[in-house]
């Protein structure tokens, strides 16, 4: 029984032929079911907006047919898949299910969603009872590797977006966002979404500020927030915390003695300025003033791309560990394999032993009780001799590609497939 | 025990590094090791000021107290680290601990006054007792304050994004600072006036460090005032409490060194 995984994903497949093959959360037990009667053994299925992907437990050989069950789903010939199809197995399967759960497969490299989504398909192929010991094991395994990366290395710890850049820069100036109001300036897109960030994120309230009180009526009502007209705008210099430039305004929106005024009628308490309008609304020598904090989208950009470039240079150190623990995995999985042949051969060598020891005793009845415990320690410790190099060689082939010879060498010299008292006619 | 007090500054100074190290190579493990070594410190000086206690008499020296001021600082800094993220603010405590250490075992000053069972010395005691505990709070007070300053330059320049990270929020550094003077303000107030009837009545005798304990008195006051009312806050408040704090040791140090 091998692991084995295909599918689509962001990097092998364009949008238009990945959502022919998006599943809904609820198919997609029914989904694994028709690859387990393509072959599969066990499956489960994980469908989100980058990858479909199946996963399989199964024997040599069925992957065509399961190829054919992809098709299906997308509606399409197995032909067209397999232009942009990738598909594991054993080793780069166990690798390539790491990976996903530790976001280094994801289109922004650790983004924390893809664990989430693993789990919940996982669970629902697990609960509808279509998946199986060999693959729960190597799940499991996999999320817990993923917990392992994010903590043990930087891969989530930076925002990677204008909009979670300038969340972070509001939370390092006022620690919780609770009881802030925030102000949007502007009703655009950019800006909409970075207050989107900033809700989300939990400030108390937004004000939405627009020259048309009609569209800041209609921006504030898809925000949860109030509108204002862009004529209040002292005053709200003195009430918001946290402003959000994004007005097409062709000169500054606010002058250095306006704000320093604001300060003064705000009793200094910080400002927080995100202005991602192009031309830039606020003026950046208001940055200059004690408790004003202003940021353009340029600076923003900039933190961004620094920090996925921290990112990058954290995947790195996430890739060695991954490759480390699918190693260590199918390392446990090559010795759980030849377990039973071990303790065959332990039983087998011991029923030897005990019998061959009764003879000798049998022959040698003048012997004390401390003399016949000393015959007995002999057969012991020539047992473990001889069997100490056969046990750590079967070890050590349980993780060669080729190491099932090992195996079968050691149970044909050993004799363990013969039917029970076949040792006794042999003797 | 100058032995012991030589010890107790170098494991301070080395929780000191230890967190220094920490703030600037953004290696969390050497901000955990940093903080057992202040347990450690604590653990450290707190056996050694009560042996000196027992050996010197409470209140016998200012020694005493400059090692009970440091340790309370590390105390109050490490009881606030289970409430807030101010990892980053140990490097400010421990450095403040040191020097406050340093000046326990190099301004050892003996005195008769304090040692005299009479009301005046009983007086004497007290006031060095809440002027200490002033001193550490106005210590508090500006270690957080720098780290305020730190911090707001670190935002203000758009750079060293790593630092700003480890660095706790503006408003939360804010806040502690301004709580810190308004718990030591009324100790050093009361501290002042007994000090004020010792010198009236002539047994204090340390002029120029009563003329300096009044400036950094009205130093603070104005701290508070401005805070409290204009709303005063940032960088003027942060700078004006680390004055504050300099004022205040320097009153310690001309007391210690029995200046005229």
């Amino acid at each position: 029984m091998q692991l084995m995984v295909l599918g689509l994903s962001h990097k092998t497949a364009p949008v238009q032929l990945r959502e022919r093959f998006a599943i809904p959360e609820d198919r997609l037990p029914e989904t694994a079911d028709r690859v387990r009667a393509a072959g599969g053994a066990e499956s489960f299925v994980v469908s989100t907006c980058n990858r479909t992907e199946l996963y399989v437990a199964c024997e040599e050989g069925v992957s065509d047919r399961i190829v054919e069950v992809l098709a299906e789903l997308g509606d399409t010939r197995p032909g067209t898949v397999r232009e942009h199809l990738y598909l594991h197995s054993g080793r780069d399967a166990v690798r390539h299910l790491f990976r996903v759960a530790a976001s280094l497969d994801s289109l922004v490299v650790g983004e924390p969603q893809i664990l989430g989504q693993l789990k919940a398909a996982y669970e629902t192929c697990r609960d509808a009872g279509v998946t199986g010991p060999a693959l729960n094991r190597a799940t499991e395994r996999a999320f817990a590797v993923a917990k392992r990366v994010r903590t043990q290395t930087g891969i989530g710890r930076s925002s990677v977006s204008v909009s979670s850049v300038a969340v972070d820069l509001a939370k390092n100036i006022f620690g919780t966002l609770d009881d802030k109001r925030a102000v949007l300036l502007g009703a655009g897109k950019m800006g909409e979404l970075a207050a989107r960030h900033l809700r989300q994120a939990g400030i108390s309230e937004l004000l939405v500020a627009n020259r048309s009180i009609e569209r800041a009526q209609k921006v504030a009502h898809a925000l949860d927030g109030y509108p204002r007209s862009l004529t209040e705008l002292p005053e709200l210099l003195v009430q918001a915390d946290i402003i959000i430039a994004s007005t097409g305004a062709r000169g500054y929106l606010v002058s250095k003695p306006e704000m320093k005024k604001a300060l003064r009628q705000r009793k200094y308490r910080p400002i927080f300025f995100i202005d991602i309008a192009v031309p830039r609304n606020i003026d950046p020598a208001l940055n200059r003033l004690d408790g004003v904090f202003v940021y353009d989208v340029d600076d923003l950009s900039e933190m961004a791309t620094e920090n996925l470039a921290a990112r990058r240079r954290e995947a790195e150190a996430a890739e060695n560990m991954v490759a480390q623990e699918a190693e260590r995995f199918l390392a446990e999985l090559a010795t759980d394999a030849v377990k039973p042949t071990i303790v065959e051969l332990r039983q087998h060598a011991a029923a030897l032993k005990q019998a061959e020891v009764e003879k000798a005793l049998r022959k040698l009845q003048d012997l004390t009780p401390k003399q016949q415990k000393s015959v007995e320690r002999m057969a012991d410790g020539l047992l473990n001799t001889l069997l100490h190099s056969v046990m750590m060689e079967l070890k050590r082939a349980a993780t060669e590609p080729d190491g099932h010879r090992t195996v079968e060498a050691a149970r044909r010299l050993f004799n363990l497939d013969a039917p029970a008292g076949d040792d006794e006619r042999e003797q | 025990m100058e032995t012991f007090f030589a010890i107790g500054v170098g494991a301070y100074g080395a929780t000191t590094a230890g967190y220094l190290a920490s703030l600037w190579s953004a290696r969390p493990e050497l901000g955990r090791m940093a903080a057992w070594l202040l347990r450690g410190s604590l653990v450290f000086w707190g056996v050694l000021l009560v042996a000196f206690a027992i050996q010197a008499g409470v209140g016998g020296s200012t020694r005493l107290w400059l090692g009970v001021s440091g340790w309370s600082l590390g105390a109050l800094y490490l009881f606030l680290l289970r409430r807030h993220p101010i990892t980053a603010l140990g490097s400010f405590v421990s450095a403040l601990a040191t020097v406050l250490a340093s000046l326990a075992l190099l301004m050892h000053r003996p005195s008769a006054a304090l040692t005299d069972p009479t009301w005046g010395a009983w007086i004497l005691r007290i006031h060095i007792g809440l002027a200490f505990i002033g001193v550490t709070a106005f210590g508090f007070a500006t270690a957080v304050s720098l780290v305020y300053l730190l911090q707001a330059r670190a935002l203000k320049s758009k750079r060293r994004t790593g630092l700003r990270k480890r660095l706790p929020p503006l408003e939360v550094l804010d806040s502690l600072s301004l709580r810190s003077i308004i718990v030591g303000f009324p100790f050093y107030t009361v501290a002042l006036l007994l000090g004020s009837a010792q010198a009236v009545r002539g047994e204090g005798g340390v002029k120029l460090a009563y003329i300096l304990a009044c400036v950094s008195w009205a130093i603070y006051g104005a701290v508070l005032q401005a805070r409290l009312t204009a709303g005063w806050r940032g960088r003027r408040a942060a700078i004006l409490t680390a004055v504050g704090l300099v004022a205040t040791l320097g009153v310690v140090a001309l007391y210690s060194l029995g200046a005229p």
